[in-house]
């Protein structure tokens, strides 16, 4: 799997040329994106037949990968047909210096990568060729590696659907590619461009030419396979050539290199190698170690430390900002007035006969009085008199239960009094 | 009966719910008690004297069973139906402007107090009367100058503080603390109501200069407002605490937060370098609103860090707790330290669990923020521990940036183009009142987001549902949603719905962003349907062609552009509207534009099924007159396709040779 760590390490870690990109690249959002290229530009073939042929030939690429379910490696073989234009391959070769020591194969060491790239003039069109091929290759696989994992079943699916609503209308064109397609491994362009790029590394010439080859074929079995019947799962060929991912320390390198570019903008350049240390690979919250500055307050401290004193301006105003996080209009009438009910301005749920006597009794309190009437006599015209009294009472809201009481107090006072003439008459 | 049976069940939840909101309630122990004891032994059951109802427990229950109608506005709207918002702008502005109406009747109430005297009740209700706000204690002394202080009274303040220092009355500390709190919350500037009275002034002032000039100078004078309220050197509050003849811990601290506050930062800091050389302790606040000034003290990112480290070593020196604030706060300053920001992060939070704190929504906010601010770092380990932890518990507002997690939780999703993780954030939004965290804007821009996120990874019968479930009364779609939504569609080959997503563009009123409308075109115009939704969407294109040529006299009308005329011309002439279509074909030439091929060819096909040589013979015309090279194509077809009378033959020659002759 050298091969495309190697050719990354050509490629550089951002650098890939968006002309040679797919249509897929250009709206780039998701799976559904995709899709909707692809369609469109199948579609819209009478347009393309029209513009220029790099434009039909992509046109033809994007077609073939959704035909082909989910053949993202057909898809990428179209696009690199028509890629030959010399200055971009320099600008790809440009970065290839920095990142050329992730190499760890030993067939192809280090300095023999540099010099393939370094040595590239601009003449050398099979070579770029292939090597823009492959190039593309994991541009494709690294853009896309995420969503295809996640939605790579239904991409099958809809594409098999589709291949079989498709399949009338472009034959024509379809052949076109599966010739193409066919071919390709058998092209002698390309095996010739193989040993030329295996021809310019300094040992092992023919192993990395029959490598070189070896790889190629295989993307036409996988290629083959798929198009058959789409048995092998795009994801077993993705997770294979993406297994090789870069080493830990080259992730390093790139990390701190990304760090020292923010120390950059900072105004100042920071040795990479310090804070990058803490960043490697597997960042987790549950990992690490813990400042150690503070200690745990024990509970005594805890409370001898929440020492009683009035709030003040900044207190109150925190209390309200924090209120505010989570305040929301009320959704519904009830809402609505439970709001009301605490600004004070509604009355309260349930509504009784308590609502604002709050001189802590009872209404029974309020309104059976008879108890009171203990000291008087059971019948007779004061019985009857009394009775009317607390009837009374019991009907009146703005005496207090004590005042009630009071006031039958006075009666029974007042009949002791009376007494003695209430006796003679 | 099944609907009876409904009926009964639910009576069933409301009564259920009001038990549990009884028991929420809880001051009814008495029953309780009663409960235990006729279980436990036969013995006098105790009746409670009373049973006291949370006041708002019945509310509660009710409301509890009012769920919320997907197709309705918010309740806030219903009040006025010319008042329902079509999008989210007029949503902000009537939500607002409901708000603002409700202010301007507070400030009325407050400031004529005389106009409104038939405010008495039986009972009184003091809530709806009146805040007392002038001072009720005249003369000199320190009651009244603390009684200003309560009523926020700045200047007031500072002059009463001022003509007893003049009497030579010495005032007790407490007092000058909160009158140095006051200062340094208000920045020495005014407090609010102060403020509104100042604007008051200054809007007579305008009334009076029959305002022509004034009103462009408004908006920037409102906007200094928060310039006015910076820390000016020597202000009341500075030179009281140089005149105070001692200072207490207090003084200091509530200096440091106001420096801080508004925007002195340096000198914050070497106001604790004297609190240090007093001796005096500074607490939790005072560390927090320190520690949220470094980004402005130190320039390099290990430097912070390093400010950070000894301010957080002070505080365990000096026995300082933090609490999640300063957890906060120390998180915050990393978001601004870019890769030491992301090394020191997760220690800090190791601290947090060491010391039991938990972290607050703020916390993890700003950890997302110092992880995913670099939208390549496509790990998605950081956020679904995150969200591992956010789901696990319910949360209480405890920090005032607790609100940005949920919006900003959604964003990595986006950009991370995760979909389940957006399906577990939502769950959690959903969960227990953490809805509330998201206010109006915010839920909003929430939904917007997912609902991007949703069209661009989920199948179409999904991404429909949730738009029909959401659409109305959580958000209002923005344009980009509606792009994306048409987009999902047409990956979808799901083209016929666009009809019915063009009624709800105008519904949302974006039936003339131009971008918006290319795009239904386009999509329209692109294939060839069956019959039925053809004629369905050419009386989308005659919609689309009324707003073009809309001449409102408030608003422009849209400018035809070259692809959309084609696009409607190519919708007419499928629907085999001819006349429709011929006047589309005119307008090309009105707006100096030059119809492609395929328009002149559907043209020419609809021109045939319906058969109108007339037609076909002016749209060789047409294109004689423009110019264009397939005229000569144009006109073949037109012979080999039309029957042509021999007065139309005669029109063919005549254009022939008036051909032939611009062409000598």
């Amino acid at each position: 799997m050298w091969r495309f760590t190697a050719f990354e390490a050509l490629l550089g870690p951002e650098d890939y040329n968006p002309d040679v990109t797919l249509p897929v690249h250009s709206s780039g959002a998701g799976r559904n994106a995709v899709a909707r290229n692809a369609r469109r530009s199948s579609r819209s073939r009478p347009a393309a037949l029209k513009g220029r042929r790099g434009c039909e030939r992509r046109a033809e690429g994007a077609m073939w990968g959704r035909l082909c379910g989910s053949g993202r490696i057909l898809l990428l073989a179209g696009a690199a047909r028509h890629c030959g234009r010399p200055h971009r391959t320099q600008k790809l070769f440009s970065t290839s210096s920095v990142l050329s020591a992730t190499e760890d194969e030993p067939t192809a060491p280090t300095d023999s990568t540099t010099k393939v790239a370094s040595k590239e003039g601009a003449a050398e069109t099979p070579k770029q060729k292939l090597l823009k091929m492959i190039g593309d290759m994991k541009v494709e696989v690294t853009t896309k590696r995420k969503f295809q994992q996640l939605k790579e079943q239904e991409i099958k699916k809809q594409a098999t659907n589709k291949q079989e609503g498709l399949h009338g209308g472009s034959s024509t064109f379809q052949n076109s590619a599966e010739d193409v397609q066919r071919s390709k491994p058998l092209n002698p362009e390309l095996v010739q461009a193989a040993s030329a790029v295996a021809s310019s590394f300094p040992h092992n010439k023919e192993q990395a030419e029959s490598e070189l080859l070896a790889q190629l074929r295989r993307h036409e079995e996988t290629t083959d396979k798929q198009r058959r019947g789409g048995t092998i799962n795009i994801c077993n060929v993705i997770s294979e050539m993406t297994v090789k991912r870069q080493s830990p320390a080259q992730r390093g390198v790139r990390i701190s290199n990304r760090i020292s570019l923010e120390m950059d903008e900072d105004g100042q350049r920071i040795k990479p190698g310090r804070p990058s240390s803490h960043s490697d690979s597997g960042r987790s919250l549950k990992a690490g170690k813990r400042l150690n500055i503070f200690t745990k307050a024990s509970p005594e401290t805890e409370n001898a430390l929440k020492t009683v004193s009035s709030p003040t301006i900044w207190d109150l105003e925190f209390a309200k900002e924090i209120a505010a996080v989570t305040e929301q209009p009320p959704r519904n009438g009830f809402e609505e007035m439970i709001q009301w009910t605490k600004e004070g301005i509604l009355w309260e749920f349930p509504i009784d006969n308590e609502a604002g006597m709050d001189d802590g009794a009872e209404f029974h309190e309020h309104i059976f009085l008879e108890k009171h009437l203990k000291d008087f006599p059971k019948q007779g015209p004061i019985r009857h008199f009394m009775e009317l009294v607390i009837c009374g009472l019991s009907k009146n809201p703005y005496l207090s239960v004590k005042q009630k009481i009071e006031h039958i107090e006075w009666f029974r006072n007042y009949f002791e009094e009376k007494k003695e003439f209430l006796q003679e008459i | 009966m099944a609907a009876r049976r409904v009926g009964v069940s639910s009576w069933y939840r409301v009564l259920s719910l009001s038990r549990r909101c009884g028991r929420c309630s809880s001051t009814n122990t008495a029953l309780g008690k009663t409960v235990e004891n006729s279980e436990g032994a036969q013995e006098e059951i105790v009746l409670p004297r009373r049973k006291t109802w949370d006041k708002l427990a019945v509310l509660q229950t009710l409301a509890s069973t009012v769920k919320r109608d997907p197709t309705a506005a918010h309740y806030m709207f219903h009040d006025d139906p010319y008042l329902m918002p079509k999008n989210s702008a007029t949503a902000r502005l009537f939500s607002l402007s409901k708000e603002s109406g409700r202010n301007a009747a507070k400030y009325i109430i407050k400031e004529f107090p005389h106009f409104f005297d038939k405010i008495l009740a039986e009972p009184n209700i003091p809530s709806l009367m009146p805040e007392i706000c002038t001072p009720q204690i005249e003369g000199v002394s320190e009651e009244a100058l603390r009684e200003r202080i309560n009523l926020r009274m700045v200047k007031a303040s500072v002059d009463l503080f001022d003509q007893l220092l003049q009497a030579g009355t010495s005032i007790s500390l407490e007092t000058t603390n909160s009158l140095l709190d006051l200062l340094c919350f208000y920045g020495d500037g005014e407090s609010t109501q102060e403020k509104e009275s100042e604007e008051k002034e200054d809007l007579e002032e305008s009334e009076v200069n029959a305002s022509e000039q004034e009103t462009p100078k408004r908006p920037p004078q409102r906007g200094s407002h928060p310039f006015a309220s910076r820390w000016r050197e020597n202000n009341n509050a500075e030179r009281i605490f140089k005149i105070m003849p001692e200072r207490n811990a207090h003084s200091y601290c509530t200096m440091i937060r106001g420096m801080v506050k508004h925007g002195a930062s340096a000198k914050a800091y070497d106001m604790y370098t004297e609190l240090l050389n007093d001796r005096h302790k500074a607490d939790v606040h005072t560390f927090n609103a320190l520690i949220t000034a470094v980004p402005f003290l130190k320039d390099r990112f290990l430097e912070r860090w390093e400010l950070i480290k000894m301010f957080l070593n002070h505080m365990a020196q000096q026995e300082v707790q933090p609490n999640v604030q300063t957890f906060n706060a120390v998180l915050k300053t990393l978001r601004r330290c870019g890769g030491v920001g992301r090394s020191m992060a997760v220690p800090v939070i190791k601290e947090m669990e060491a010391l039991e704190i938990e972290p607050s929504l703020a916390t993890y906010d700003h950890l997302l923020s110092i992880f995913y601010r670099s939208a390549d770092l496509a790990s998605s380990g950081i956020i679904s521990e995150v969200l591992d932890d956010v789901e696990k518990r319910s949360f209480t507002p405890q920090d005032p940036d607790d609100a940005k997690f949920f919006i900003s939780a959604m964003q990595v999703c986006c950009d991370l183009k995760d979909i389940k993780l957006a399906y577990r954030l939502n769950k959690a939004v959903e969960k227990g009142d953490n809805w509330k965290f998201l206010d109006m804007d915010r839920l909003n821009s929430y939904w917007s987001r997912f609902f991007s996120l949703l069209c661009m990874m989920e199948q179409i019968d999904v991404v429909l549902k949730w738009y029909k479930e959401m659409s109305p009364s959580l958000f209002y779609p923005s344009p980009k949603n509606i792009l994306d939504f048409l987009q999902a569609l047409d990956a979808a080959n799901h083209l016929e719905m666009i009809p019915s997503v063009w009624e709800d563009m105008k519904q949302l009123g974006f039936s003339k962003r131009r971008d918006l409308l290319e795009e239904v075109l386009s999509l329209m115009s692109r294939d060839q349907h069956p019959e039925e939704i053809q004629l369905a969407f050419a009386k989308c294109a005659e919609d689309i062609k009324t707003v073009h040529e809309q001449s409102g006299r408030d608003q422009a009308s849209v400018e035809w552009t070259g692809s959309a005329l084609g696009s409607v011309t190519v919708l007419f002439s499928r629907a085999g509207r001819t006349q429709d279509a011929w006047s589309m074909m005119e307008r090309f030439q009105q707006i100096n534009r030059i119809p492609t091929d395929l328009v002149m060819d559907e043209f020419l096909n609809c021109a045939k099924q319906t058969n109108s040589p007339d037609e076909a013979i002016k749209l060789v015309k047409l294109a004689a007159s423009l110019g264009l090279p397939s005229s000569q194509k144009l006109k073949s077809r037109v012979e080999k396709e039309f029957k042509l009378s021999e007065n139309q033959n005669a029109r063919q020659k005549e254009l022939r040779a008036a051909q032939g002759k611009s062409r000598h």
